[in-house]
C-alpha cells in the first residue's frame, strides 16, 4: 500500500512539475480566445497570421448542459485574461449587452459597409454600440425535394415553388394538397419554429418583465396543432433520428429548412450514395426570410491586445481573400457582401447536391429580409424551454394548460426576474 | 439409506445451481448487451450511425480509430495519461485514508468520537451539487485553476468510503488483534497500517475500484477548472468530440472513444478485483 | 468500553481524524454551508449581472411550499417523483445483489467463472451515465431496434413513443440505474461476506446447517453492517438521483414532469442564474429529509444485530 502510495506521489510531483514548466512558457504574449468547439479555430489558423511574438491559447470548453457560458461567465467575472470570445445568435445579447463586452468601432474596426445589417445588429447593445463581428451569415431557406415537388406543385423549378410558398397560407394550402398525395409536409413539429420566431414583432418580456407570446409564437402554435391533427409533420424533434430518416431517397417529407451548413453538413442522410438522394433537392426562400445559427467574435473589455482582435475581426468580415476562400473552400455563406456577390453572379457556380443550384444566389437574395430585432438575453431558454414543452402536448402526453404551465415553472426556475402568467 | 440421502442432496444442488447459472447468465446477458451495442457502434460511420440502428458490425472499426487518434482537437494518450494519474491518486487518498478515520473512530475512545462519526454521517446527505458552485469559486480564488489539487486532494475527505469502512472494520476486525500488537510493542501508526490495512485489504480494494470509476468518469468539476489542452481528461475530451461542429461530427469516433475509454478502467477493475478474495480475515485472527 | 488500563489512546483518535476533518472542511463544508447560508438570501444571477445577495427570512422555503394554480406543490411532487424511481430500481438492486453475494462466495454451489460474471455484472458501471443514457435513448427511439422489432413481430401497429409515456420512462430510468449499480452492490456485499471470520460457515456447517439456515443465522447477522451501509447508501443516492434521468430526459423529466427529481429541481436553480438563494433552500429540505429518513433507518436495522 505504502508503495503505492509513495510512487503515486512521486508522479504528481513530476507532474506538477512539468506543469509548472508549462507555465513558464507563458512569458511570451499569448492571446487567449475562447470558443466551445473547433470550427473558427480551423478557420482561424488557415486564413490568419498571427502577428510575430504572438502565440493563440485557445480555450475550448465543449457547450455541454451550458458549459460553455459557465466557463466562458466565470472568467468574465472573475476578471481573467479573455482577448476574444465566441458566442452564438441565441445567447449574443447576453454578452453584447452588458459591461463586458467593448465597442469595437474605438479599436479599429469600423467598415461594416460589407457586412450584412442584421449580423451587426446583433453584436449591438441597446444604444447601438457594435461589440463584436461574424464571420459568416446563415440566411436559412426551404429546402425541398425536387421529385415530391414536382408530383405535389407539378413543378421543381425554384422560382415556381417559390412562388407556391412564399406565404403561411399557401404552404398551408400545399401542406394539405401534399397530405392528400402521401407525403408530409415537415417532419418535426419545431420545423418551422424559427420562421416564426425571427419574425416577431416584440421581444419575450416587456418593460416590466412579463413574459409574453408574440402573434408569430401563436402563428407557431396554431399551425404545429393543425399540422399534427392533419398528420401533415411527424412529431419528432429537429435533430431527431425520425426526422433524418425522412431525407433518405424512400422519405416522405417534402420540406425542410436550413442554411449553406445544415444541408452541406447535416443532410447526410440525403447524401448517402446508396440510400439518399443526392441532386434531387432545391433551395428557395420559403414563407419568411429567416436565419439559423452564425458565430460571432466579441471583444471582451479585458482584452489586453486590441489591436491583433480588431485585426481579426477585419480579416473575416473585409479581408475579400480570406471571405473568398470560406465561401470556395469551406461551404460558408460569408459576411461580406461583395465576395457574395461575385459568386451569386457566377453561372459556373453550383451545388451538386442541389442539382447544380446556385445556392449563394440564393441566400444572396433573402439576407435583406431578415430582421434581427426584439431580443432578449432570455431568448436562448425560452425557445428551447417553449420547443421542449410543447413538444410534449404536441405528442399527446399532456393538455395544452398543463404543457405551459410546466414551461412557466421551467422559465421560474431559470429566470427567476421573469414574472409567468 | 445413505445414498438415497446422497442423491437428493445432489439434485437439490444441482437444480439450485441450475436456477444461479440461469440468473447470472440472463444478467450478464443484460449487461454485454450494453457493451455490444457500443461496440457495433463504434464499428460505424457517422453516415450509418445517421441511417439508424443495426445489430450487426461494420467495417469502420479502424476507419474511426484513426480518426479519433488523429483528431486535432484531442490527445487520447495524454488524455488517458491524465485521467490516469488523476484517478489513481484519488483511489489511493480516498481509500488510504478514509481507512485511517474509520480506524480511528473506531477503535479509540475520545471526547469527540460521537461527534465525528454522526457529523460525517449528516454531511454524507449532503448532494455533490450543493457545493459545486462555491467550489469552483473557491478554486478561482486560491488560483487552483489547471491544477490537479483541486480533483485529487478532496478525495482524502469522501464520506461515503469513510461510512463503509467503518461497517467494514465493525464486522471484521476483532480488538484482540490490535490489543495484541500493542503488547508486541507496536505503535499504532504502524499497528494500522501492518496489520490492519492488509485485513481491510478487500473492503479497500472494493473502494479504490469504485474511486478510481468515478474519477475517470467525472466531467462536470474537470470541465470548468482545466481548460488547457495539455491538462484535459477523457470525459471533457468525449464532450469536445460531441460538440464539434457540424463539418467535423463524428459520431463514429465518439463512440470510438467511449469505448476506448473503459478498456483502462476494465483493466484496473480486473486487476483490483482480485484482493477481493476469501481468508484475508481468517489467517490474521488464527495467527 | 475500550479503556485500556494507564496508557491513553485518545490522542491517536485525534491524530487519524484530523487529515479527513481539515480537507473535508477547506474544500466541501465552507461552500456548502455558504449554500445553506443563501437559503435566507434572494442571489442569483441574471445574465451576467448579479442580483442580490438581499436578506429575505424565509421567502425562499414560502416558495417553495407553495402550492402552484393547479394546486400541486412542486417539491413535494419531486420528492414523490424520486422515491418511486428508487424503489423500482433500488429494491430489486438490492435483492439481487444479495442473492449474487451468496451465490458467489458460497462453497457448496461453487460457481463456475465466477471471475467471468464477476467482471460482467460490474461494466455497465464502467460506463459514463452520458453513453449508456445515449445508448438507451437509440434503443428506445419510435425508430429505434425495440420499436422496429415489436412493429415486425406485429405486437404493436404504431411505434411507442418509450421516452412519453410516464410508465416507461420511469420504468427505463429504474432498470439504468438498476444495470448501473446491482454489480457494484454485488461487490460491496460480497467483500463484506468475505470479511466474515471463515470459522464461522464451517462451524454451520458441521452442526448441519442448511444455506437457508446459514444464509440467516450466520451471514445475514455478521453482514449487518455492511448491508446496513448498502441501504443507506442506497437511500441517499437514490434521494440524490441526477444524472441518468437528466441525461435521458434532456433535463426535463419528461412526461408532464413525471421523472424530474428533487436534485434535477435543485440543478435547474444553480445551472442559469446561479440561484443561490432558492438552490440553498432545497438543499436544506433535502438535507433534512435525508438525514432523518437515515437516522431512522440505521437506527432501526442496527439495533437487533447489537447485543
Amino acid at each position: 500500500m505504502k508503495k503505492i502510495l509513495s510512487l503515486v506521489l512521486a508522479v504528481m510531483l513530476v507532474f506538477g512539475i512539468a506543469s509548472a514548466a508549462l507555465a513558464e512558457e507563458e512569458t511570451a504574449k499569448v492571446l487567449k480566445i475562447y470558443a466551445w468547439n473547433d470550427e473558427f479555430k480551423g478557420f482561424f489558423e488557415k486564413y490568419y497570421t498571427v502577428p510575430e511574438g504572438f502565440t493563440v491559447e485557445w480555450i475550448i470548453t465543449p457547450s455541454d448542459n451550458g458549459g460553455y457560458q459557465d466557463k466562458l461567465d466565470t472568467d468574465l467575472l472573475n476578471g481573467e485574461q479573455v482577448d476574444m470570445f465566441l458566442a452564438e445568435a441565441d445567447y449574443i445579447q447576453k454578452y453584447a449587452d452588458s459591461d463586458y463586452t467593448q465597442d469595437i468601432t474605438a479599436m479599429g474596426v469600423t467598415d461594416f459597409s460589407n457586412a450584412y445589417e442584421y449580423t451587426v445588429k446583433a453584436a449591438s447593445d441597446a444604444n447601438g454600440v457594435v461589440k463584436g463581428v461574424s464571420f459568416q451569415c446563415c440566411p436559412s431557406a426551404l429546402i425541398y425535394r425536387r421529385s415530391i415537388a414536382k408530383e405535389v406543385l407539378g413543378t421543381d423549378d425554384p422560382a415556381e415553388v417559390q412562388a407556391a410558398l412564399d406565404s403561411w397560407e399557401k404552404f398551408e394550402a400545399v401542406a394539405d394538397e401534399a397530405k392528400a398525395k402521401g407525403y408530409y409536409m415537415t417532419a418535426s413539429f419545431a420545423e418551422t419554429y424559427r420562421v416564426f420566431s425571427n419574425n416577431c414583432t416584440s421581444a419575450w418580456v416587456d418593460e416590466e418583465n412579463n413574459l409574453q407570446f408574440d402573434a408569430q409564437i401563436e402563428a407557431w402554435i396554431a399551425q404545429t396543432e393543425k399540422f399534427i391533427a392533419n398528420e401533415e409533420t411527424l412529431t419528432a424533434g429537429i435533430w431527431d433520428q425520425e426526422k433524418n430518416d425522412q431525407m433518405f431517397a424512400d422519405g416522405k417529407t417534402m420540406c425542410f429548412f436550413g442554411p449553406a451548413w445544415y444541408f452541406n453538413f447535416c443532410m447526410g442522410n440525403a447524401q448517402d450514395p446508396e440510400k439518399g438522394c443526392s441532386g434531387d433537392w432545391a433551395i428557395c426562400q420559403g414563407p419568411a426570410a429567416h436565419f439559423w445559427g452564425g458565430t460571432w467574435l466579441m471583444a471582451p473589455t479585458g482584452t489586453q491586445y486590441a489591436d491583433v482582435v480588431a485585426d481579426i475581426m477585419n480579416t473575416f468580415i473585409n479581408n475579400e481573400e480570406v471571405c473568398t476562400a470560406l465561401v470556395a473552400k469551406e461551404a460558408q455563406f460569408s459576411n461580406n457582401k461583395a465576395v457574395n456577390e461575385k459568386f451569386a453572379a457566377d453561372p459556373e457556380y453550383g451545388s451538386a447536391f442541389l442539382g447544380g443550384q446556385n445556392d449563394v444566389a440564393v441566400f444572396a437574395g433573402m439576407t435583406d429580409g431578415i430582421k434581427w430585432e426584439n431580443h432578449t438575453i432570455y431568448d436562448q431558454l425560452l425557445n428551447e424551454g417553449l420547443q421542449t414543452y410543447m413538444m410534449e402536448y404536441f405528442k399527446g402526453a399532456v393538455d395544452k394548460d398543463t404543457a405551459l404551465a410546466n414551461f412557466y415553472k421551467h422559465v421560474n426556475e431559470k429566470y427567476p426576474d421573469i414574472v409567468t402568467p | 439409506m445413505k445414498n438415497a440421502e446422497n442423491t437428493k442432496g445432489r439434485i437439490m444442488l444441482f437444480a439450485s445451481r441450475f436456477v444461479v447459472y440461469t440468473i447470472l447468465i440472463f444478467l450478464s446477458v443484460l449487461c454485454l448487451f450494453s457493451f455490444y451495442m457500443m461496440i457495433i457502434n463504434a464499428s460505424r460511420s457517422n453516415a450509418e450511425l445517421q441511417g439508424g440502428f443495426t445489430p450487426w458490425f461494420s467495417t469502420h472499426l479502424w476507419d474511426n480509430l484513426q480518426n479519433a487518434w488523429n483528431d486535432a482537437s484531442i490527445n487520447i494518450p495524454r488524455g488517458m495519461l491524465n485521467s490516469f494519474l488523476i484517478a489513481a491518486a484519488c483511489a489511493v487518498l480516498t481509500t488510504y485514508f478514509s481507512a485511517l478515520t474509520a480506524y480511528g473512530v473506531h477503535v479509540y475512545d475520545f471526547k469527540l468520537k460521537k461527534f465525528a462519526f454522526y457529523f460525517i454521517m449528516a454531511v454524507m446527505m449532503i448532494p455533490p451539487q450543493v457545493s459545486a458552485v462555491g467550489f469552483i469559486q473557491l478554486c478561482y480564488q486560491f488560483k487552483l485553476t489547471n491544477n490537479y489539487i483541486p480533483l485529487i486532494v478532496p478525495s482524502i475527505a469522501a464520506p461515503v468510503v469513510f461510512f463503509y469502512m467503518k461497517q467494514y472494520l465493525e464486522s471484521v476486525l476483532p480488538m484482540e488483534i490490535v490489543e495484541a500488537a500493542r503488547i508486541d510493542g507496536s505503535n499504532e501508526f504502524s499497528t494500522f497500517n501492518r496489520i490492519v490495512l492488509p485485513i481491510m485489504k478487500p473492503a479497500i480494494a472494493v473502494q479504490m475500484i469504485f474511486a478510481f470509476v468515478s474519477s475517470w468518469n467525472n466531467y462536470f468539476i474537470p470541465a470548468l477548472l482545466l481548460d488547457k489542452a495539455d491538462l484535459k481528461t477523457v470525459p471533457i475530451m468525449i464532450a469536445q468530440l460531441r460538440s464539434a461542429d457540424y463539418s467535423k461530427f463524428d459520431m463514429g469516433k465518439v463512440y470510438m472513444f467511449i469505448f476506448l475509454a473503459i478498456l483502462p478502467v476494465l483493466v484496473v477493475y480486473i486487476i483490483l478485483s482480485k484482493s477481493i478474495i476469501r481468508g484475508a480475515t481468517a489467517g490474521a485472527v488464527k495467527g | 468500553m475500550r479503556k485500556h488500563k494507564g496508557v491513553s489512546y485518545a490522542k491517536w483518535g485525534y491524530i487519524f481524524i484530523l487529515p479527513f476533518f481539515v480537507v473535508y472542511i477547506l474544500f466541501t463544508l465552507v461552500p456548502q454551508l455558504t449554500t445553506f447560508y443563501n437559503a435566507f438570501f434572494e442571489n442569483y444571477r441574471s445574465g451576467l449581472k448579479q442580483i442580490g445577495p438581499n436578506f429575505v427570512g424565509l421567502d425562499n422555503f414560502v416558495k417553495l411550499f407553495t402550492p402552484d394554480k393547479s394546486g400541486n406543490i412542486g417539491m413535494l411532487k419531486y420528492f414523490g417523483n424520486t422515491v418511486i424511481l428508487w424503489v423500482l430500481g433500488a429494491v430489486p438492486q438490492i435483492v439481487i445483489a444479495l442473492l449474487l453475494a451468496v451465490f458467489f462466495t458460497s462453497y457448496r454451489l461453487n460457481i463456475k467463472g465466477q471471475r467471468f460474471f464477476k467482471t460482467v455484472i460490474y461494466m455497465p458501471n464502467l460506463i459514463m451515465a452520458s453513453a449508456f443514457s445515449m445508448l438507451f435513448f437509440t434503443l428506445f427511439s419510435p425508430v429505434g431496434p425495440v420499436n422496429q422489432v415489436l412493429l415486425s413481430s406485429g405486437l404493436t401497429e404504431k411505434a411507442i413513443d418509450f421516452l412519453g409515456i410516464r410508465i416507461s420512462v420511469r420504468l427505463l430510468i429504474s432498470l439504468m440505474n438498476f444495470l448501473m449499480w446491482f454489480g457494484n452492490t454485488t461487490i460491496l456485499l460480497m467483500a463484506g461476506i468475505q470479511g466474515i471470520d471463515q470459522c464461522m460457515f464451517e462451524a454451520a456447517e458441521i452442526d448441519g446447517a442448511s444455506s437457508l439456515q446459514t444464509f440467516f443465522r450466520v451471514t445475514l447477522p455478521l453482514l449487518a453492517p455492511i448491508l446496513v451501509y448498502t441501504v443507506i447508501t442506497a437511500m441517499i443516492g437514490g434521494l440524490q438521483m441526477f444524472d441518468v434521468p437528466q441525461v435521458l430526459t434532456n433535463g426535463k423529466g419528461t412526461p408532464d414532469r413525471t421523472s424530474f427529481t428533487m436534485v434535477m429541481y435543485l440543478n435547474n436553480y444553480l445551472g442559469t442564474s446561479k440561484n443561490y438563494g432558492m438552490a440553498g433552500a432545497i438543499s436544506v429540505v433535502l438535507f433534512i429529509v435525508s438525514a432523518s429518513l437515515s437516522l431512522v433507518v440505521y437506527r432501526m436495522l442496527s439495533k437487533p444485530y447489537k447485543n
